[in-house]
């Protein structure tokens, strides 16, 4: 078993706001290349105030175009996060997986549907 | 050339109007539009945005611009949110503090947009509201702001502007892209030409996103869409030819008169609800992922 690296949010975005999916990619660079080796990782969100879906798309959700899920799991925790961002990490998460399942599903629904023009 | 505007309400007639002055002055350029105001009885203090983003436009092709004849009401309001200081009309003290002020911002802007929310939103409802509303509220705002940073490919900017009624207990904010409206980044996403409403319909939909790329993405609208329920508030989506309105457990999408060129979000929240967004999450942090 790995050493546990904290990776402290609040310090790569250098505040306690995750509100753009540009501060959300700088927390994806962090991680990715650790998780790439190996390591174990608890990403603390310890002062960030506000989160947003896009910022938890970027720095998370993404992982699972790269990595297998059962390798997120086993390698990535987080720790001190405000319960009321929980269900939407949540829900962020569930929706990556689906969507690096089956990219194009989307684009397939408004085939049977899809209207034409004004 | 002079363009009388009438009345424009926070509504699909008041989108309608700036759609249509939009393209009335679609071939003006290197010219000049006196934009007369005598025939506005009223005018929504968070319609300066999308108005904004409309004149924005005819600026970009080298038009002078000169709001005139304005009614003393309507003056005071747009003064006083410092629409109107753009086109040389002395600012106005605002005295109850009720206004959400007029600002024009870069997609790059965000940490100026963030400064923006913390000192304007602050004492507009905000103290009465329980600290989770005020959170979860800030959070809906960053959600549609990064939306038009990520989707709108608007060169001229972001336009914000809104109005609270310590009355009705209600914030409106508006905010406001002059970019490719919903339809046409959808359209280029399923590659499928469909109606703004469509886009709109197809927009909504969770885990929807016409983002390509490793970010996943397609939950800003739902998760706005569920707050709202739950506040019991109103949202408003005016995108080319769409306008789309969830309130009062009622949703309409319906087709506009003219081409609103870009794309407009309007969350009203009711700043009198006692729900508790504080809820105990049952989700432990061990089963995320």
């Amino acid at each position: 078993m790995s050493e546990l690296i904290v990776v402290r949010v609040y310090d790569i975005i250098g505040g306690p706001l995750g509100v753009s999916a540009d501060d959300g990619q700088r927390v994806y660079d962090k991680i990715a290349p650790l998780l790439d080796e190996g390591k174990m990782v608890s990403l603390s969100f310890e002062q960030v105030e506000t989160m947003i879906s896009s910022f938890l798309n970027a720095a998370i959700g993404q992982l699972y175009g790269k990595f297998p899920e059962d390798r997120i799991r086993e390698l990535l925790s987080v720790r001190d996060m405000d319960d009321a961002d929980l269900p939407v990490l949540k829900r962020v998460v569930e929706n990556a997986k689906v969507y690096f399942r089956d990219p194009e599903r989307f684009k397939k629904a408004i085939e049977e549907t899809g209207d034409d023009e004004e | 050339m002079i363009y009388r505007l009438q009345t424009v309400h926070s509504r699909q007639d008041g989108y309608e109007r700036l759609a249509e002055l939009a393209r009335e002055t679609s071939s003006l350029s290197a010219s000049r539009l006196e934009l007369d105001f005598s025939r506005v009885g009223f005018f929504a203090a968070n319609m300066a945005a999308p108005l904004g983003a409309v004149l924005a436009r005819v600026a970009d092709r080298f038009n002078a611009i000169e709001v005139v004849n304005v009614p003393e009401m309507v003056e005071h309001i747009l003064r006083k949110n410092s629409f109107l200081t753009q086109y040389r009309y002395p600012a106005m003290d605002d005295v109850n503090r009720t206004t959400i002020p007029f600002r024009r911002l870069q997609r790059s802007d965000e940490g100026l947009f963030a400064d923006y929310v913390e000192r304007h939103l602050r004492g507009k409802g905000i103290p009465r509201m329980s600290e989770g509303l005020g959170k979860v509220f800030k959070k809906k705002i960053f959600e549609v702001f990064q939306n038009a940073v990520i989707h709108s490919e608007s060169e001229l900017g972001i336009f914000v502007c809104g109005q609270f009624f310590p009355q009705k207990q209600r914030l409106d904010l508006t905010i406001v892209d002059a970019g490719i409206g919903i339809r046409e980044s959808v359209r280029r996403f399923l590659g499928k030409k469909i109606s703004s409403i469509d886009a709109i319909r197809w927009a909504l939909q969770e885990g929807h996103t016409t983002k390509r790329g490793p970010q996943p993405g397609g939950l800003g609208l739902k998760f706005l869409q569920e707050f709202v329920r739950l506040n019991k508030g109103r949202i408003q989506i005016a995108s080319r030819f769409g306008f789309y309105e969830f309130g009062n457990s009622q949703e309409s999408f319906t087709k506009m008169a003219a081409d609103f060129p870009g794309t407009a979000v309007t969350i009203e929240i009711n700043t009198a609800d006692t729900t508790s967004y504080v809820l105990t999450s049952e989700i432990q942090p061990e089963s995320i992922f």
